[in-house]
């Protein structure tokens, strides 16, 4: 008897919350399996990595006292509904003061409607879609607009026509995945072409993702015989496309995939035939800020890999929120959702090197572009003041 | 004119893959009035393991289906003896435990594909993966060539093994009456372990060919089993010339329609699917059935 009050004892004491409010509780909902796991493996090691690095400086400064991270990272299997319901749970179980949200747009999106039910500061780190933001005061996302990442490339080509490297008239091929991202990056093309007289488009199509045979749509392409290709397409498309693509013969004076060209996987798959693509990112270890080399060095000492974008970004998601919680000086939700919403994160590893958002809530950074470089060989070629390389145009005639 | 031969020429090569991805499809509807669910998965996992083989020991992604198509008919074989035999028996069409069943077969395979391989996008780069050959002035990839080429190999092998062989002859007598079938002393219940063997060994076939195409993850097959269901449909459900030729059907019309017309190459799928919907209600019986009813029609007059 005595054994069994023991343990009801011992049970109730460990059960209770030690100091609860002593810690910052963080809640995280990641594609850890299934379709996105790859990227959502990757934003879990970078989330595991930025909070560790803030307990282990002894936590994080919130008003007169430093508060250690207890984070609770869930696995939403890739299932937008699954994904929903867990930070339904993170908010109303385990009482987290601030969600970090997932990776890909349609997991993004259902998880973001649950923050404006319970009042609590939700911040993405992978998605783009500008679709997410703007409803909810609660929701923050560190990736730019994927229109910025169509318009950033515009931008590029009209600096190439600018250098003599390029001349217009330009007419261009637009071929986007039939997805809010494809929808996305071609509203950002026609936009730059409503202001910037030069550029035309002669075909514009929209292709369903894993599309199994691409010819017919790289026919129409073939007959229209324009001077750039540009596409917005998920990797798997990009390499079957770009296939057939070389199979046809086709050549343009610029090519690029959108965020797909200089992927590992790409090159592996197309060999040769991924030269002088070009590709923007949120991210790119290229990037010459002093802060951005001591990341690589940090991250691979800490992970054994080089980071990639999606590394970068979710660790810098969770810096930006526990500076936003420093900033607010407390957990309290508003407090920290007002701190979001007027951060200057200075010396960020994203472009730019100030994170900040704009009034939807999503953050405006630079994006990058980087262009393959035969031999494997990647060069940053945009901004301009942060360029590894010169770009390459028109794409020389092998 | 040129570009008609082109667009036919591309349209008889997709029609090849097409065909290739369905024939598995068929073999075990034919047979046992269960649509294959997890054909897409069972595709899946032989690009893997193609990979695996290419990747391991460079075998050409072609050359290995001659290991890959037999480990996966005794796959196929394991799996009638373990789950598939326990179904209940539907002569009129696929019952709802066979479809359940098959999906949730599916959903396995592509966990245990993510358990093992993880979500990476894997592909094969051979030495002519990007080349192709010139034919009236258009350019043709060699892979697709190839595929073709197997496809109408095993086509022709498929209608040799139906046509001369015990095996083929009692496969033939139970897909067109199994109760007859049996009366007759053939073992029904082996011939079905045996189709559903060689079901997965196409399934098996078409996911190493397509390995040399597409790039994959473990998520990979939907989109082609989709095009296989229209397919057999459209071929008939249970002839393999049926099939092949629904292929013909299908890679036609959509090749053509976006050649000639101004409908958005997105809307191919919608096409598939339309059609499917249209020999549903139109044409149960598929091209074949068609026929037959046209033949009749004929010979009455």
């Amino acid at each position: 008897m005595r054994i069994t009050w023991w343990a009801a004892l011992g049970v109730m004491l460990l059960g209770l919350p030690v100091r609860a409010q002593d810690e910052i509780r963080i809640g995280a909902v990641l594609p850890i399996t299934g379709k996105e796991s790859k990227i959502g493996g990757a934003y879990k090691q970078a989330t595991e990595l930025a909070v560790k690095e803030a307990n282990n400086a002894g936590g994080v400064q919130v008003g007169a006292k430093k508060m250690k991270v207890n984070l609770v990272l869930l696995d939403d299997t890739s299932d937008a509904a699954k994904s929903a319901q867990l930070v339904e749970q993170l908010i109303t179980q385990d009482k987290v003061h601030a969600i970090i949200g997932g990776y890909g747009s349609h997991l993004v999106q259902a998880q973001s409607v649950v923050p404006d039910r319970y009042g609590v500061p939700f911040l993405s780190g992978g998605a783009g879609a500008t679709a997410i933001f703007g409803r909810s005061k609660w929701v923050f996302g560190t990736l730019s607009p994927v229109e910025h990442l169509a318009e950033t490339q515009m931008a590029f080509l009209d600096d190439l026509v600018k250098q003599g490297k390029l001349k217009t008239p330009l007419t261009i091929a637009l071929v986007t995945e039939n997805t809010e991202h494809g929808n996305d990056y071609a509203k950002g093309v026609n936009d730059f072409i409503k202001s910037h007289p030069g550029y035309k488009i002669v075909v514009q199509e929209k292709f369903e993702l894993n599309t199994t045979d691409y010819r017919p749509l790289l026919q129409r392409v073939a007959e229209a015989k324009t001077d750039l290709f540009l596409a917005d397409s998920h990797l798997e498309d990009f390499i079957a496309m770009h296939r057939t693509y070389t199979q046809m013969g086709l050549k343009h004076q610029m090519l690029t995939h959108g965020a797909r060209g200089s992927d590992t996987a790409a090159r592996k798959a197309l060999g040769p035939a991924t030269d002088y693509i070009f590709a923007s990112g949120w991210w790119s270890d290229l990037l010459p800020y002093p802060q951005v080399k001591e990341f690589n060095a940090r991250y691979k000492a800490a992970t054994g890999i080089e980071p990639q974008w999606y590394n970068a970004m979710g660790y810098e998601t969770v810096r930006a929120l526990l500076a936003a919680i420093s900033k607010a000086g407390s957990t309290d939700p508003e407090k920290i959702r007002a701190a979001l919403a007027g951060l200057k994160m200075e010396k960020s590893i994203a472009p730019g090197q100030v994170l900040s958002f704009t009034k939807t809530g999503q953050a405006d950074l630079p994006f990058v572009v980087t262009q393959n470089k035969p031999g494997g060989k990647v060069d940053l070629v945009w901004p301009k003041d942060s360029k590894t390389g010169e770009p390459v145009a028109p794409i020389p005639a092998k | 004119m040129e570009k008609f031969v082109v667009v036919a020429l591309n349209s008889l090569l997709t029609a090849g893959l097409y065909a290739t991805m369905s024939y598995g499809l068929a073999v075990i509807y034919g047979v046992m009035r269960i649509i294959n669910l997890a054909h897409a998965g069972l595709m899946m996992l032989a690009a893997y393991a193609t990979w695996a083989l290419n990747d391991r020991f460079g075998l050409d992604p072609f050359l290995s289906i001659v290991i890959v198509a037999p480990a996966f008919f005794l796959l196929g074989m394991g799996l009638y003896a373990t789950v598939i035999r326990w179904l209940p028996r539907s002569s009129a069409g696929p019952s709802m435990q066979s479809l359940l069943l098959l999906f949730g077969v599916w959903l396995v395979l592509q966990n245990l594909a993510y358990a093992i391989w993880g979500g990476d996008t894997q592909s094969i780069l051979t030495p002519y993966t990007m080349e192709s050959i010139p034919i009236f002035g258009g350019r043709f990839g060699v892979p697709q060539i190839l595929v073709f080429v197997v496809s109408i190999l095993s086509l022709v092998g498929l209608n040799l093994v139906l046509r001369r062989t015990y095996l083929g002859k009692a496969i033939r007598a139970v897909t067109q009456n199994r109760d007859a079938a049996m009366l007759s002393g053939v073992n029904a219940g082996q011939i079905a372990a045996v189709a559903f063997g060689i079901g997965t060994a196409f399934a098996a076939m078409g996911g190493s060919m397509l390995s040399a195409l597409y790039a994959f993850t473990p998520d990979f097959g939907r989109s082609f089993l989709l095009k296989a269901f229209c397919i057999i449909v459209l071929g008939g459900m249970e002839s393999f010339t049926g099939v092949a030729v629904g292929a013909l059907v299908l890679a036609f019309i959509e090749n053509f329609a976006s050649a000639y017309t101004a409908i958005p190459v997105s809307y191919q799928d919608a096409i598939s699917f339309t059609l499917l919907v249209v020999v549903l209600v139109a044409a149960p019986g598929g091209l074949p059935g068609l026929w037959r009813l046209l033949d009749r029609r004929v010979v009455a007059r």
